[in-house]
């Protein structure tokens, strides 16, 4: 536990004191929070258009109108910003050559990932707390409280990030080179996210179905609508377990190799 | 204290140590001396669990690289050959990072950091940046974290490779002034180094282990071995053939008319030599005794190994 929280306090550090990590919050920050104010201009020029119409009484649902596709375009802006957080977790450490060192410390390799991983995740904690005041302020001004979506699309939202950042350190444990680990997580991104499309429902609809199913994206519908099936959790939860676990196997592998 | 026993390690194809077996007793330094790409790294990682060996198994305290790791690289501290730090961390911050990792009881660790600060003499840096140091005080930093967790065992790969000859001189004294202590390998491709520091040489040229004996004997043995410089006129190929028959003459080199002649430890072959190279027929216009100097010895033994396997 002492070497995960060291690992994990030294990482913070790296995160804290090197550019990157600004860059993606501010970007991430930026790009979340220039949607959500066009979401939230459309949606008091739509509420109040219906309110000029007595034939419409109802109010619409600021979740249905700002957040779902808030949170849905979101997948796109972690698939940018996430891979920078995770390139140089391990590629730098294999380049510098300070691994040797730590090869040589009294650590588990898992430990060792379990740090940095968390680094990492604390990262994309921050960034999701920082688009919270948002959230506050258009329930506020909606004078709605339907709690319940924001909250299961922040938690789909969390579950989709770690994904992929432990899919991006499993990478950057396969290379010496950030940018090369860079440029291969964005491709394996891609490629999780675009399973399900490869096939055309009409000529081979089982196919097409399992494929989907192991679609990364897939898996945040339901969130955002404010269901949280058990499925969508275990998948990710599975997806997280199996690159954290096998990026402990790569650095045991590298070690027997040498 | 540390034991090694029939270790082989290849990568890929190529066999890089092949069963290398020696021990270190507690309290000794051993110098571990072989050329560039003699396997001496090779061997050292495997000693500190870095890597497991492809075949056999090594012992720190009686536990093993393979079975217990943890165990072992608890009692190790380690200087690689290019060690590699994190620059961006400052070093104090550093050593008590490196402490924490290695078990150092969080209790003890600001003193362990400031008595440390202290050995390795690095008052003066020990809030700048790792990154910014001179190679000397990185040196020293890296010798800082391998003594951080007060290891009994210390393994140092070729420490005092690129330093000048006063830092040379401070790392060497403070590893002699270690004798006793703790259990210490001290690879290099220096001889006087070995002389200087170490009571146990362990010589490895090519994966294989040549001569392992006390700094004293193995000097010894091989300054007893005699060295004959000639400088003969004549057909340099027949002065030779002369000389080379000669009984108890190993080897003759030669460039030009000068001749280095190698002769077994026991009898001085000078008056023989003299004798036959006049017989021949040759001019004999210089001789004398050549007493070899260990960096000699070291050339010798490594040249030795080569002539018998080929
Ligand atoms: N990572 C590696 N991959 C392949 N061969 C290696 C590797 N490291 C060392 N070698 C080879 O193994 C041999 C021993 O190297 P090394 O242990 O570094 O020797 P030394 O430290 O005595 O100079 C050399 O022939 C070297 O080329
Ligand atoms: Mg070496």
């Amino acid at each position: 536990m002492r070497n995960i929280a060291e690992i994990f306090k030294r990482e913070v550090r790296h995160y804290y004191t090197s550019p990157i990590a600004y860059v993606v919050i501010v970007i991430f920050t930026a790009v979340f929070g220039f949607l959500y104010f066009r979401n939230l201009t459309y949606y008091s020029q739509l509420s109040y258009q219906l309110m000029q119409n007595p034939y419409y009484p109802q109010r619409i649902d600021l979740v249905m109108a700002v957040f779902a596709p808030l949170f849905s375009s979101n997948s796109i802006i972690f698939l940018l910003v996430i891979p920078p957080l995770s390139m140089r977790l391990f590629a730098e450490e294999k380049k510098s050559g300070t691994i040797e060192l730590m090869f040589t410390y009294p650590v588990k390799d898992i430990q060792m990932v379990l740090g940095k991983w968390l680094a990492s995740l604390t990262i994309l904690l921050v960034m999701l707390a920082l688009s919270v005041p948002g959230v506050f302020m258009a329930f506020k001004f909606a004078g709605s409280w339907e709690w319940g979506p924001v909250l299961s699309g922040y938690l789909g939202m969390f579950l989709m990030g770690v994904s992929f950042l432990s899919l991006g350190i499993l990478i950057s444990a396969l290379s010496e080179n950030q940018i090369v680990a860079l440029i291969i997580s964005y491709g394996a991104l891609l490629a999780f996210w675009f399973l399900g499309w490869a096939i055309d429902p009409n000529s081979g609809k089982k196919m097409a179905d399992v494929l989907t199913e192991f679609s990364i994206i897939q898996h945040l519908d339901n969130f955002i609508k404010g269901v949280i099936d058990t499925r969508d959790v275990v998948y990710y939860v599975l997806f997280i377990f199996t690159c954290v676990f096998l990026t402990a196997r790569v650095l045991e592998s590298k070690r027997w190799r040498g | 204290m540390i034991k090694i026993e029939n270790v082989t390690k290849m990568y890929g194809p190529t066999v890089a140590v092949k069963d290398v077996s020696f021990e270190v007793e507690k309290g000794e330094i051993l110098g571990f001396l072989g050329p560039n790409g003699a396997g001496k790294t090779t061997t050292m990682r495997v000693i500190t669990g870095y890597f497991p060996p492809t075949l056999g198994n090594a012992y720190i305290a009686g536990h093993s690289v393979l079975d217990a790791p943890l165990e072992v690289k608890k009692r190790i501290g380690y200087v690689p050959e290019t060690p590699a730090m994190y620059d961006d961390m400052r070093v104090k911050e550093y050593i008590k990072y490196v402490g924490a990792l290695k078990g150092v009881p969080k209790t003890e660790l600001k003193e362990r950091v400031e008595r440390i600060i202290g050995t390795c003499a690095l008052e003066s840096v020990y809030t700048k940046n790792i990154g910014s140091l001179s190679k000397g005080f990185k040196q020293r930093v890296v010798l800082g974290q391998a003594l951080v967790n007060d290891p009994p065992v210390l393994i140092l790969d070729e420490p005092s490779t690129g330093l000048d000859p006063k830092q040379i001189h401070e790392i060497r004294s403070l590893i002699k002034s270690m004798e006793g202590e703790r259990t210490i390998i001290l690879s290099t491709h220096i001889l006087p180094e070995v002389s200087m520091t170490c009571s146990k040489v362990v010589i490895i040229n090519e994966g294989v282990i040549v001569a392992a004996d006390t700094t004293d004997n193995i000097g010894r043995s091989l300054t007893e071995s005699h060295q004959v410089e000639l400088t003969v006129g004549g057909d340099p190929d027949r002065v030779k053939e002369t000389v080379s028959g000669i009984a108890g003459v190993r080897n003759v080199s030669n460039s030009g008319n000068r001749f280095v002649v190698d002769s077994e430890k026991d009898g001085d072959l000078r008056a023989e030599i003299a004798r036959k190279v006049v017989e021949g027929g040759f001019d004999l216009l210089e001789m004398r005794a050549h007493s070899m100097t260990l960096e000699d010895v070291f050339l010798k033994l490594v040249t030795e190994e080569e002539g018998e396997r080929q």
